[in-house]
């Protein structure tokens, strides 16, 4: 939980050699979650670059609730949703028929545990799908905090995410 | 959750494929923080700086007119009363010298070698007012003496600016570690 600490200290106080620490132990981390989202190299760097910047302004505003990690992810989740909500790009599937919510029958189908097929299938789903899948399985959100990040209800998440991962299990198995 | 999700979970590291260019994406961060850090916490400085100047420049104004005055009364006037106005001024000045300089020890916005050029200036200017005051006791109203002093004070300042022009040109490549001065 505390990890860092001194390192956030400093950086609270506007130490640049600890902020460049920190940037340089998470930028990896960021810029792969903003890639995911915003697929594009630059609009990916300008999330990461903007969260960055953001954070080392709102550094009091850290009050170790969450890891520093969690915090500057929230911090790059958010801008990536906003940069794609800008650009139009839907951040959640705009489909409305439901599908009827069947219990997992892919349970016993290792098939399709294969992360190279499943990296490469959440590329092919539909970008409204890909966030959610992204934000669920990848990111490790719940779905109270996906409801909140996409400004969704918690069931609209959950029937999204579910719509979502029997897409992208089809197109696993075509794989 | 399914086999499926904790896969999914487990190997969600592979999912780190892509590799940001660090060094480009640092620079602009950092540009844009010192861009931010100048704004507002400089100007603070600056003011707070130039106001010490300004305090500076009026107490030599004030000493200038102390000095008119008692060259154009030196006779009418008691000339004990002049050079007692002149010692509290003179004390003031020093003390706000002595502040000064002690703030300038404890910045750490200028290096050594900044700071002892600086400090080296301000003594020699230190003894040469030493050596002015010897001689105004001894002769009052000698004018050129009191315009020493005058140019003496001068200096003072001068080097007080052109140390503000440093730190204020040296802000612009670094830090806000300046606004404690």
């Amino acid at each position: 939980m505390h990890t860092h600490r001194e390192l956030v200290e400093k950086s609270k106080l506007g130490d640049r050699v600890s902020q460049y620490k920190l940037y340089e132990l998470y930028v990896d981390a960021m810029y792969n979650v903003s890639m995911r989202m915003m697929k594009i190299k630059e609009d990916a760097e300008d999330v990461v670059q903007d969260s960055f910047i953001e954070a080392f302004n709102n550094m009091a505003s850290f009050r170790y609730e969450s890891t520093f990690g969690s915090w500057l992810k929230r911090i790059v989740v958010n801008k990536s949703i906003n940069q794609l909500k800008k650009k139009k790009i839907p951040v959640v599937s705009i489909e409305k028929e439901m599908y009827h919510i069947k219990s997992d029958i892919e349970d016993e189908d290792t098939s399709v545990l294969d992360i190279k097929k499943i990296i490469k299938s959440i590329e092919l789903l539909p970008a409204g799908y890909q966030q959610i899948i992204n934000l669920y399985l990848v990111e490790g959100y719940d779905h109270v905090e996906i409801s909140e990040i996409l400004e969704i209800s918690t069931s609209t998440s959950k029937s999204q995410y579910h719509r979502a991962k029997k897409k992208l299990i089809e197109i696993i198995k075509t794989l | 959750m399914d086999k499926f999700e904790k896969y999914i979970r487990e190997n969600s590291n592979a999912f780190d494929i892509h590799k940001p260019n660090k060094d480009k994406l640092w620079a602009n961060i950092e540009a844009k923080l010192e861009k931010q850090d100048t704004k507002p916490k400089v100007i603070r400085l600056w003011n707070r700086t130039a106001f010490k100047v300004a305090a500076s420049i009026v107490l030599a104004f004030g000493l200038f007119t102390a000095v008119n005055i008692m060259t154009s009364n030196s006779n009418s006037k008691s000339n004990y009363f002049v050079s007692q106005e002149l010692e509290d001024i003179d004390s003031h000045y020093s003390g706000l010298v002595a502040y000064q300089v002690k703030l300038i020890n404890n910045t750490p916005k200028l290096t050594n070698e900044e700071k002892k050029d600086f400090l080296s200036f301000m003594d020699d200017l230190d003894a040469e007012y030493e050596i002015l005051k010897e001689e105004l006791k001894k002769n009052i109203d000698n004018e050129r003496v009191l315009e020493a002093i005058v140019i003496n004070y001068k200096k003072r300042i001068e080097l007080i600016e052109n140390l503000l022009n440093q730190i204020n040109s040296s802000n612009k490549t670094n830090d806000e570690d300046v606004y404690i001065l």
